[in-house]
Formats: C-alpha cells, structure tokens, sequence
C-alpha cells in the first residue's frame, strides 16, 4: 500500500481522507512521514517551514546525562540506561534497544534510496558501539551517532588522531580554520589551518554556503576548486572543508574530490542556513513527493478531533482541502516550530491545548547561567503520554485513542543538551507509527 | 620624580594614578592630562564597565531635583548646557517632557515651575493636548505637562573621547587590571600592588598621587587604603525597547519612583529606572520582578510599553554615601569628594556619587585637589575646551555603523543585525592594541554596536571570534571561552525578559550554541 498518487493536476480534491496526518515536518515529522510509508500507512504531512535547515545533518542518539556533573557516555545505551533511571520519563524509557535500532535502520534505509548515506557509531566489541564525533565551526567536538558519508572521514581522522587540514574561504563568515584548529589543539595537536579563495569569488566579501554549494556542481569550478586544495591536502592525511560540496550530486563531488586529491576529504557544518540540513530536507521532500505522498507546506491552526478522527482544512494557492485522518501525529515542534507557546506566562500546547508539564511559574523557566550544566528547567516542559507516545489529557488519561505525539514537544528530555534530538524523534515516531500500523486496517487513501 | 625607594619591583611610575574607568575616571584623566599631569588610568575590566556603562544616557536639565536636591539641580543645569556645546557628538538635543496623570499628587505639580523658576532651570508649560501631539505615546489621560532642556548623551562615546583625549596628552589607559592593595608608608601612599586579570601578572605601580573613582567600588577601594567610606548600593534596572517610542525624554512629574523616565536613544527608547537595595556587586543583574515592576509602571505613562517588545535589560549600581540614617532614593545625588585627610591619608582622594551630567564637574573638583597636591597651578580647561571627537568612541551611536557600511556595501558584515564590518573592527582592534593588550569580544562589543542587535551574539559573536583569530588577535582556547562569557553578558539581559517569542530566540541559540556546537560541556 502507497499514498494515493493523482495524475498531474487532473484531479481537483476537496476532501482527502487519509490513515495519518503527520503535523510538523522536522525531524519528527519527516521520520513519521517515512515509517508511515514503510508500513503501507497512507498519509498526509502538515507543517510550515522546517528546522531541517538548520540541522547539522548528523543524526545524534544520546551522549550527555546533563546535571551539576554533566556525565559523558560513550556508549549511548549506556547512557540511556543511566538517563532514564535519573529520569523515569524521558521520552527513551518508552522505547527499548531493539526499537531504537529498528527505527535508526528504517531511517537510514530510507534516506539512503533518497541519496544519503550514513555511517554508523565504531563497533568497539560485539555489543559495544560508541558515539562518533564530529568536528563543529566552534573548534569543538561533538559526539553524535550517524554521520552522512560526506562527514564521515573527519569522525574516522578524529578517532585516529591523523593530521588533518581544515581549509576555510576567504569571505565565508562564521567558518574560521585558524579558529577551529587553534581550539583543538588540546585536544587534537595534529589540526591545521588555511585558508583558500573560491574560484571565481575572490574578492567577493558576503560569501553563502548554498551558493558555493551551486557552484561546485559546475565542473570547471570544481576543477579550479581542486587544484587550489591539493597543496594542503599533500600535506596532511586528511582534509576538512566548509559543508559546501553541492546540493543535490553531492555524493558523487565528494568521491570526485577525494580521487582528485588521493586524500579523504569531509565536510563540517556550518551556520546557518546549512548545506548539509538543507540536503536532508530536499532529499526528503523530493522522495516523497516522487512516491506520491501529500506535502502541503502551510500550517494548520483548527484541528477537530472526533470519534472517527480528526477534521482540518489546508489551503494550497486557492484551493481548500477537507482532510480527514483517522490518525495523527502531533510533530510540531517546541517554540521555534510553534508546537508550545505562551499564554499568560504559562507554556501552552498550540493545536489541542494539551496540558504541559512545566516550572510551576515563569520565574523557574531559566538559569542565570545560559550554559548551566543542569540545563533550563523549561527545556523539559512538554506533553505528557502513554507508553505508545499517546498525549494525555487533563484527567491523566488518553486525551484521544489516535492522537500521537513524537519529537521535541515532549516533556522531561532535553535533547540539546543530552544531544539526543534525531533520537527522540526517530524512536518516538517509531513507536506511535507501530501503534498506529498496528490498530489501522491497512488501505489506500480515498478521495471523494 | 618620586623614586621607588626599597620596592624593587615597582615596574611602573606615573604622577596620578587613576582607579576606574568610568565617566568620571576618565574624565579625571583628561582634565589632569590638559594640566601637564602625568596619569595612568587603570580599570579592572574596561572603560565604561560599571554604571557609567549601564544608566538611562540622559542628560539632566536638572528639574528632576528641584525638590530634593536643589545643589544637584543646579549644577545639572549648568554642566548640561555646557556639555551641550562642548562635547556634541555624544549628544542629542532631545528636549524633555514632564508630564503628570490623574493620580500625581497637585501639590507637587503646582510647586514644579514655581521651583524650576526658583533654580533657574528653563521649564514651559505645554498644553496637554499639544503635548499629545509632539508625544504620540502618552497616555491620553495626562493632566500637566511641562517642556524642560533634558537630552540624551551617549555614555561609552563620552568616556571614549575623554579617554582618547588624555591618551593624546600622555595618559596611559591599562584595561583589566585590578589593584589588590597598597603600600603606604607614614600616611603617604607609595605604590599600588595591582594584578593583570587576564594573564594574572602582578606588579606594582608607583604614583605621587591616588585618586579612587571606583564608583560602587569605592569603599573597598578606599578601605586598601585604609580609609572609611560608608555606602549604599542601590541597583536601577532599565529596559531597552526594540524600536524608538519617543521623540523627547519623558519625565514623570512625581517625587522620583520606578519607572518614571523614557529616554529615546538612536533607534530605541529606554525605561527605567528601578531602585533597589543590594549587599554586594558580585552578580549585578536585572530579575524578572524588577522588568514586570518597570513594564507595569511605565506603561502608566506611556501605554505602549506593555505592548512593545524589549531587547534587553540591564542593571547598573549607583554609589550613594550614607550620611546619616536615609534610605535609597531620598539619599542625596550629590556626589562625594574626600580628600581623607581625616583618615590620616595625604595622598589619595575619593569621588563617587553624582550623576553622569556633572561628571565634568566631578571631575574638575578632584583635579583641583590633585593639581593642587602636586603644586601644579594650571588652570582647568574643559569649562572651556570643546571635548574632540575620537576614533575610539566612532562606533557606539547606534544607527551610524549602518549609515557608514551603506556608503561602501563592499565591506564584509560581522554583525548582520547592526552592520558592523570588518573594517570597523579593525579600527577598534588598532585602539585597543594602541593600548597594550590584545582585544576581546566584549571590549569589542561594548566599542561598536555587535551583540547588541536581535541575534543577541548567536552568530556575529562566532563570525567576530572567527575574525579575531584570522587577523591573529587571538590565539589557542581565548576564543571560545570569550564567546561563552559574551553570550552570558548579553543573556543576563534578556534572561528577566523571556516570555514567549524570546523562548523560540533561545531555542535556536541553544541549538546552535549546546546542541550543535556542544560548548556547555567544556572538553
């Protein structure tokens, strides 16, 4: 079973009725989308803009147990174990190993027939598997679970402490080599620094990583590219480069790149906006839309749950569309993706005024120290649910027998500081959709 | 010259040394550099750190203290027409606004002008619907409105002028050095034991002449000296508004309480201010309470204030001296100058107090009794001397950064929310260098407009840090612990500010900061 596929523009629907709306599309959503479609669910997915584009492309797990004495772990299981023992309801002590695992795998598979390849956490031993880590444009490192393929030279350099060159672009803000490589001296003492024109935009002073990006899918830039890195990368063992190495063919410059120079090449992300989000977000996108899926990139304010589902409209240029969902998966997000809000100095859930877990006033929300290793208090605010990640409503039972929730709405984690986001999402995606998979006679999309 | 005696390793000498940065530090330095005087000005963090870097930028006509403090209300309207003329730059001749509601006491309103009047302090009536004109803002309810010659006075660019000027006359300006004590030998002070902050070196500097201009520091300062000063720290919390509400300063017409000034600055306005009772200055900053309290008072006045969105509040300390058994604000605003002849000390002074409109003054009035100690008979000359505009002070106005990128678009952005090149970096780095040591974010931040625009340091910190280490001005871990302090600087105004779209602000900066970048966890 696949989404209903419509020939281009012959169809006019007003009412669409569907097994799934998937309302937000970030890392949630975008993954409840995917295990929507490997179990044959019909969907449609909601949601205005995305934090995808922001997103280091890195899919993290679980590194930090954040407190007084943050504790670093390794092995994110191992830390899992520590985490939801410290925290009964973190949104990981829902889901089991295996789960986890099944979901990273249902994930990457289906990136990967996007375009996007992953590697995995080191294999320490037969059961051990540890985070990798990732070089960021703060001259620091961070640990994450998967890494695209582009990335994946610097986690392995990192490992073996190689020497590595990052090279920066003059007039490319924000991305500093003699930085990066001066802040890891203590901890990696092989990193250089250089720095490098790009072809053709010497002197241009307001460099964008999407730009060059375009550019380097044109083969007479990238040949210009390449033989203004080779001199750095003949005297290192590996080269690091802005998150710049094209948008869609990306795959193929990084090999053509690394061929060129006989050197592993890997990219760093930069700030915002980032190449290496935004590919995850267009490669997404384009898959599913090429698999017939409903997209419809606005935001949706009036949900009716009923006893048959839910009723919303969506409004594409002039058309209105009817939607009907049996299920849904609430993956709006925090306050950036407008899934909490604030009314009255109270944190509020935006779509069905859910009740949310939060510091009792406005005063308890912060720490005067913005990088408290406790974390603020109302990072953890958030919804409260079932063991399938169903909301509970103000009588602390199922707000809704269909309503799911996934993501960072969640209460009682803190994935920035326990670099858990692509995790939490994933899992808790995962198992709402096996709920839903499991309880949904499984059918195709009508149109009426 | 006074020689080092028995201190070996006394590695500097000067005539005066200066203790503090501030306003009236640095406005010490020049008058005593115009008289021939040889100073060294010392901070232990940077020009304009402390209150002198955290008040409202008004420059009092002085009918604010036509009640209660009519010496002070004088010397403002004297000092301010002066600065007025002499120092232009820093100014703009705003024009003020005093306006009463339904619930200020008549009494009061009624003596207002009669005291004005009575101090020679210019003040008109206008009529109220007149003043609703000029002043859109207001609250309509406004019963009595008076025109006064307040205006608004940009205080790093003063301190920064002042300072450059007495560098140019051979003042040396030492950033981030702290003194730790004295050594004094029969009454006479012979040299500071001081500590580089940032390296942790420490040294000697050996002076004829200590003046202590440390503001709520003071009497710790004079008590290394071994002298007593008896102080009260009362904290005013303000807030920054996003845009500009008004066009003039507008002054409650009510003995002085929360929330009664509204001082337009550049593209914004700033309410304030609170006052409030503090133990000790280690962690000054404004709380949640205290920006609700303003919010709520000030929108009395000026009704949008309830709705307009902030970008940032801050708290500074004033340094009153207790006399007597008052309290807060009904101690005088007049400043304190001690000679400490009395503590059996010869050669140091004590100026704390005041209010950033008579800083000249202050200032003049310490000069005399160190010129004098010195025998030097030079007249002071800034009553008189234009104060000129410098390099140092060029980027604080907000506004002028875009203006000047916009003339030469070439020029790459570090600070895309108020356009702050690299080329304007690069003239701030060559004035913090010209004074020793190498530059850091914040002293950047506090020379130019970085930080301080909606991003809150979220990017332009890391592409200034970036920057830095590119032209070398910084080296190895410097940067990230300076990005890390900068964005706490700026956090500790918005934190009493969050409230519902500052969250989704905080959001992304944690992302970026903690979730990508992984800078809580120092490795």
């Amino acid at each position: 079973m696949r989404p209903v596929q419509y020939g281009s523009g012959s169809v006019n629907p007003t009412h669409l009725h569907t097994g799934l709306a998937v309302v937000g599309s970030g890392m949630a959503g975008m993954a409840a989308a995917i295990f929507a479609y490997n179990r044959g669910i019909s969907f449609v997915q909601v949601g205005q803009a995305s934090e995808l584009s922001f997103s280091s492309g890195c899919l993290d797990l679980f590194s930090i147990l954040p407190g007084r004495f943050p504790k670093v772990f390794a092995d994110p299981f191992v830390g899992i174990d520590a985490l939801t023992k410290k925290m009964p309801h973190h949104p990981y002590s829902r889901v089991t190993r295996s789960l986890i695992r099944e979901a990273f795998a249902d994930f990457t598979d289906f990136m990967e027939s996007a375009g996007i390849y992953y590697y995995g956490p080191k294999q320490k031993d037969q059961n051990t598997w540890e985070n990798q880590h990732i070089i960021t444009p703060a001259g620091t490192l961070k640990p994450t679970w998967q890494v695209p393929a582009t990335m994946h030279a610097g986690s392995l350099a990192i490992a073996r402490n190689q020497r590595i060159c990052i090279v920066d672009i003059k007039g490319l803000k924000g991305f500093g080599a003699r930085q990066m490589a001066q802040t890891l001296q203590p901890q990696l003492p092989c990193v250089t620094g250089a720095t490098i024109a790009f072809p053709g935009r010497e002197t241009v002073k307001d460099l964008m990583c999407e730009r060059l990006a375009w550019d380097l899918e044109n083969p007479k830039i990238l040949a210009q590219f390449i033989s203004l890195l080779k001199p750095h990368a003949d005297r290192v063992d590996v080269l690091g480069l802005p998150a710049i190495l094209g948008m869609y063919r990306f795959e193929k410059l990084h090999r053509t790149l690394e061929l060129a120079l006989k050197k592993p090449v890997f990219e760093i992300p930069t700030l915002s906006p980032s190449v290496t989000g935004m590919r995850m977000k267009e490669a997404f996108l384009k898959k599913i839309t090429d698999l017939g899926a409903h997209h419809f990139p606005v935001a949706v304010s009036d949900i009716v749950p009923d006893k048959d589902g839910f009723r919303f409209f969506v409004t594409q240029g002039l058309q209105t569309i009817e939607i009907r969902a049996e299920n849904l998966v609430l993956a709006t997000g925090r306050f950036m993706g407008r899934g909490l809000g604030v009314r009255e100095e109270q944190v509020k859930e935006m779509l069905f005024d859910l009740p949310v877990t939060q510091p009792e006033t406005r005063a308890g929300w912060l720490c005067p120290d913005f990088f408290d290793p406790a974390g603020h208090p109302v990072n953890q605010a958030g919804i409260e649910t079932d063991d399938w990640f169903r909301p509970l409503g103000s009588t602390g039972s199922v707000f809704h027998p269909r309503l799911y929730a996934a993501g960072s709405i969640l209460a009682h984690q803190d994935w920035k500081r326990e670099k858990s986001g692509a995790g939490i999402a994933i899992a808790s995606a995962f198992k709402a959709v096996s709920h839903i998979a499991g309880n949904t006679p499984v059918r195709r999309s009508e149109m009426r | 010259m006074w020689t080092a005696g028995g201190y070996k390793d006394i590695t500097v000498e000067t005539q005066v040394l200066i203790i503090g940065g501030g306003t009236t530090g640095t406005g010490i330095a020049r008058d005593l550099s115009l008289r021939g005087i040889s100073c060294i000005l010392i901070d232990k963090k940077d020009i304009n750190a402390g209150a002198s870097g955290a008040n409202h930028g008004l420059l009092h006509s002085g009918a604010r203290y036509i009640l209660k403090d009519s010496e002070t209300a004088v010397e403002c309207r004297q000092e301010s027409l002066l600065l007025k003329r002499l120092a232009p730059q820093c100014m703009e001749d705003t024009g003020g606004l005093f306006v009463a509601l339904p619930e200020d006491d008549n009494a009061y309103i009624a003596r207002f002008p009669e005291l004005c009047r009575k101090y020679g302090i210019f003040c008109k009536p206008v009529d109220a619907a007149q003043a609703l004109h000029m002043e859109p803002c207001l609250a309509p309810d406004v019963k009595a409105v008076f025109a006064v010659q307040d205006a608004v006075v940009d205080p790093f660019r003063l301190s920064l002028d002042n300072a450059a000027n007495a560098q140019k006359n051979g003042t040396r300006i030492l950033r981030n050095i702290q003194v730790e004590g004295f050594i004094s030998h029969k009454g006479i002070i012979q040299a500071a034991r001081v500590r580089d902050t940032r390296t942790g070196d420490t040294f000697h500097i050996g002076a004829l002449q200590v003046v202590n201009a440390t503001g709520a520091w003071a009497d710790k300062v004079a008590a290394m000296a071994g002298a007593h000063i008896s102080m009260l720290y009362s904290k005013g919390t303000l807030l920054i508004t996003q845009s500009r509400i008004n066009t003039r300063v507008i002054n409650r017409l009510r003995p002085a309480s929360d929330a009664d000034i509204l001082v337009p600055g550049g593209t914004v306005s700033i309410i304030g201010t609170t006052s409030m009772e503090i133990d000790n200055l280690d962690d000054i900053r404004p709380t949640m309470d205290e920006v609700d309290t303003i919010i709520r008072q000030g929108a009395v006045m000026v009704p949008a204030l309830a709705t307009t969105r902030y970008i940032r509040a801050y708290a500074g300390v004033r340094p009153l001296v207790k006399n007597g058994r008052e309290k807060g604000r009904t101690i005088s605003r007049n400043y304190t100058l001690k000679n400490h002849e009395a503590d059996g000390l010869q050669n140091f002074v004590t100026i704390t107090g005041g209010k950033l409109t008579t800083y000249r003054l202050m200032a003049e009035k310490t000069a005399d009794i160190v010129a004098g100690r010195l025998k030097n008979t030079k007249p002071c000359e800034t009553a008189q001397l234009p104060l000129p505009p410098s390099r140092k002070g060029e980027w604080t106005e907000p506004g002028r950064s875009p203006r000047t990128w916009a003339a030469r678009p070439k020029d790459t952005l570090i600070c895309e929310c108020e356009m702050v090149s690299e080329s304007m970096v690069d003239r701030i780095v060559e004035t913090l260098l010209a004074e020793g040591n190498s530059p850091t974010l914040e002293e950047v931040g506090r020379r130019s407009r970085i930080g301080k625009g909606p991003c809150q340091g979220t990017f332009c910190s890391f592409r200034l840090a970036a920057y830095l280490y590119h032209t070398g001005n910084l080296d190895k871990k410097q940067g990230f612990f300076q990005i890390k302090a900068f964005v706490n600087e700026r956090w500790k105004g918005l934190m009493p500010l969050v409230r519902d779209k500052e969250l989704a602000r905080l959001e992304m900066q944690e992302a970026f900061l903690c979730g990508l970048f992984n800078m809580e966890v120092d490795p």
